[in-house]
């Protein structure tokens, strides 16, 4: 762990970003239809209690990492495997991130480079920041989180003029509630509100340890409300057939604007908040893994493995898949039940019930 | 490594990327696709015309240019298998890389469009990159859409750029067709209670003379670009033309009437009073009564009296108030006759059944596998409508009322 701290408007900007990013971008509990606005929401209050379980755990070890305390709650064998299970499901998100990311580039505006390349300048840029470490990570974050809302208010003022918006495409609402909930419990939970659970590697950084509360529950409230914004904005632009069959419905939307003959086609739009989003997402989970792993290996300087896993999980995301529908199935099928659930969900409360033992015994 | 050297070293990798031309292509290079037309081969295959725009001869495009001696444009014609073949075979005749992101206009002929139907040539165009979903789709009528896009026009040099704007200018001023763009059809398509509309082009005149540039020499033109009837597509095919009157009540069910003439009789005099509209709104409201379906529509417009050709007294409020009812019923009739129209052929180009899943989505899944063949053509649809008339123009009452007064 560096010598570092972070303000808890910085920690709410970087929760904000980080759980935005990719979920912005594509098509979020599509499962549930029509109603996946809903289940977004849904999905967003049930993860205040798991931030509230992680923010427990913090508060029984408040300098610790979580791959520190795992050692101290289940011995030292146990406890330092699973701390490096915890580092590689960090470095595969990093991973899938990435690739999500070099897919997206590539399969509208750069269809000729290949993946390689759009992932490696995205991993490079990475690399460096991970490397000036987490005081680095939070300014940045402070300086496009402004561009982003300012992005984000310029397109939907620009929606709102071309009268695209269709509120019928909306009704009828409601109609099938178990799917919406089993929605919630098999994929929007785990993407993107669950992956906070990175952030019990950056809360030790937090210069005031009580506010932590407050803070996550309004990053996390004003991400579920923007992303179920943006669902209700494309479905309601797009209708839920044809943002079944886009891989990025927020694209789709930006391309229907149409605004007086002249103010059309602003992909780059997209681009930005793609690039924005995608570069938080991976320098979080790199970030996360970076600092588990030297404080795991007892390695003094951290950022000096920012270049070695940096690149791990530029090849990573390579040969993760063979093309972009097995990413997709990989990560709606696979990776939520046999990583995320664990590690997002019951390790966390495992871990939870042994520390309060005891810490119940000492008291 | 030390610190110093790193940077340096990384910014130095970052100089060549950073210009950004991996797939980088010259201007020159490219062939801007303005219009892409599709006909069907007897062998089957498909006859793609590209009309590329030629910006040597597009006025004002270039200082100089040699604007109204050439045509503004050039086509070219290949065959192939699917779409994209047809393209890919085109380049072989094309000395530049077609561009086809400011294709504005995709027109199809009748004949494909009846019997293959717009399906297998959509998907291509909405999963490419550079094809755009808000391109507009037009039908070219009784020819061949290749003629359509060799058509040179007056006005606007671009043909591509005529065809849309007598579109949208129609649909605006005159509500009797309606511009339909790739992404609107197919979520019409798509949709089990609705079926998409595409607007019918004809060209009227000597084709082969208006592809030269004797078409732009006569003030006249040799032949013209007109807007002609929509077309009702069902299960991706085009089905039947809506024409005339029946086309303008379409539009008003469908809520797409901007600004519209309305033209009704009084007393015995055929088409005496003119009526535009300057503002609609229609409702379309969905209920099961017992099981069975019920379709409320109300349309309300606001519009001014444009013409008199009678002696009535409009400075008269309960004249004024007659004269709104028979626009009532006018428009009524309208609507009616197109709703019946298409219960015919039962096709629901309204979305009814749409609405009807909006509404009541238990019954519509009883309903939706027989909704356009059984329940729509038997629905009981009842149109309420309400027209004001808010202004008489800059006269009160026509000098006719005053020559009249004089006679008696």
């Amino acid at each position: 762990m560096e010598q570092a701290k972070i303000s808890t408007s910085q920690l709410f900007i970087l929760m904000i970003l980080f759980q935005l990013s990719n979920s912005l971008l594509i098509p979020l509990a599509m499962k549930a239809g029509r109603d996946s606005w809903l289940a977004i929401l849904i999905a967003a209050a049930v993860s205040i209690f798991l931030f509230f379980i992680y923010r427990a755990l913090y508060l029984y070890y408040p300098t610790l990492l979580l791959t520190d305390y795992t050692e101290k709650l289940i011995g030292k064998f146990l406890g330092r495997i699973l701390a490096f299970l915890y580092i590689l499901f960090f470095l595969y998100s990093a991973a899938r991130v990435l690739r999500e990311f070099g897919v997206m580039l590539l399969s509208f505006a750069f269809p000729e480079t290949p993946l390689f390349v759009a992932c490696a300048m995205m991993m490079l840029v990475v690399i460096y920041t991970v490397f000036k470490g987490i005081e680095v990570v939070a300014r940045t974050g402070e300086l496009l989180f402004v561009i982003m809302v300012m992005l984000a208010f310029f397109l939907f003022l620009l929606i709102a003029i071309s009268g695209l918006i269709d509120i019928s495409n909306l009704k009828p609402a409601f109609e099938d509630s178990p799917k919406i909930l089993d929605t919630v419990f098999t994929e929007t939970l785990y993407v993107p509100f669950g992956e906070i659970i990175v952030f019990t590697m950056i809360f030790p950084y937090l210069n005031q340890s009580k506010k932590l509360g407050k803070t996550g529950i309004a990053a996390i409230s004003i991400t579920g409300a923007s992303l179920a914004f943006t669902t209700i904005l494309n479905i309601s632009v797009l209708g839920v057939p044809l943002i079944e069959r886009s891989l990025f419905p927020l694209l789709t939307t930006i391309q229907s604007i149409q605004v007086g003959g002249f103010l059309q086609r602003l992909d780059v739009i997209f681009i930005l908040a793609l690039v924005i989003g995608g570069f938080f997402k991976v320098t979080v989970y790199t970030y996360c893994a970076v600092i588990g792993t030297a404080s795991l290996f007892d390695i003094k300087e951290p950022s000096k493995l920012a270049y070695p896993m940096g690149m791990t999980v530029l090849f990573l995301s390579l040969i993760i898949a063979s093309n972009y529908s097995e990413h997709i199935e990989e990560g709606l099928k696979i990776f939520p039940l046999y990583a995320q659930l664990p590690f997002q969900i019951i390790l966390p409360v495992f871990l939870l019930i042994i520390a309060f033992l005891k810490n119940r015994k000492k008291g | 490594m030390n610190r110093k050297w790193i940077i340096p070293f990384f910014m130095a990798i970052y100089l060549p990327l950073l210009s950004g031309c991996w797939s980088s292509i010259e201007l020159r290079d490219l062939a801007i696709v303005s219009a892409y037309a599709l006909d069907k081969n007897e062998d089957g295959t498909y006859v793609g015309t590209f009309q590329l725009i030629n910006p040597m001869n597009v006025p004002g495009a270039l200082q100089g240019g040699q604007s109204g001696q050439k045509p503004s444009i050039a086509t070219y014609t290949a065959t192939g298998g699917n779409p994209l073949e047809v393209a890919d075979r085109a380049s072989t005749k094309v000395s530049r890389d077609l561009y086809f992101a400011h294709t504005s206009l995709l027109v199809i002929s009748e004949e494909l469009a009846k019997e293959e139907g717009l399906s297998s040539i959509l998907d291509a165009m909405e999963r490419g990159l550079e094809f755009r979903t808000t391109t507009n789709i037009v039908i070219s009528r009784d020819m061949k859409a290749g003629d359509f896009v060799q058509v040179l026009t007056a006005i606007d040099q671009v043909p591509a750029e005529k065809a849309i704007k007598s579109l949208e200018f129609t649909e605006k001023l005159y509500g009797e067709n309606i511009a339909t763009n790739l992404q609107k059809f197919i979520k019409a398509a798509v949709s089990t209670g609705k079926e998409p509309l595409v607007s019918g082009f004809t060209v009227e005149g000597d084709i082969k003379k208006a592809k030269t540039m004797e078409q732009l020499q006569s003030s006249e033109g040799e032949a013209t670009i007109e807007v002609n009837g929509i077309g009702v597509f069902k299960e991706g095919k085009l089905m039947n033309w809506i024409e005339g009157d029946r086309s303008e009540g379409t539009l008003w069910v469908l809520d797409q009437i901007q600004q519209a003439p309305v033209n009704i009789d009084w007393k015995d005099k055929k088409e005496a009073i003119s009526y535009k509209v300057v503002r609609q709104k229609t409702n379309v409201e969905a209920q099961t009564k017992d099981g069975k379906p019920v379709i409320s529509v109300h349309i309300r417009a606001e519009g001014d009296l444009r013409a008199i050709d009678v002696p009535v007294n409009v400075t008269d409020p309960h004249v004024l108030f007659r004269i709104e009812k028979a626009l009532q019923q006018k428009i009524k009739d309208e609507a009616e006759a197109a709703i019946h129209e298409a219960q015919k052929t039962k096709t629901d180009i309204f979305g009814f059944g749409e609405k009807l899943h909006q509404s009541d989505p238990h019954s519509w899944k009883k309903l939706e596998p027989a909704w356009q063949d059984v329940y729509f053509p038997a629905l009981d649809v009842d149109v309420t409508v309400e027209a004001f008339i808010r202004r008489t123009g800059m006269r009160n009452n026509p000098y006719l009322f005053d020559l009249n007064k004089k006679s008696d």
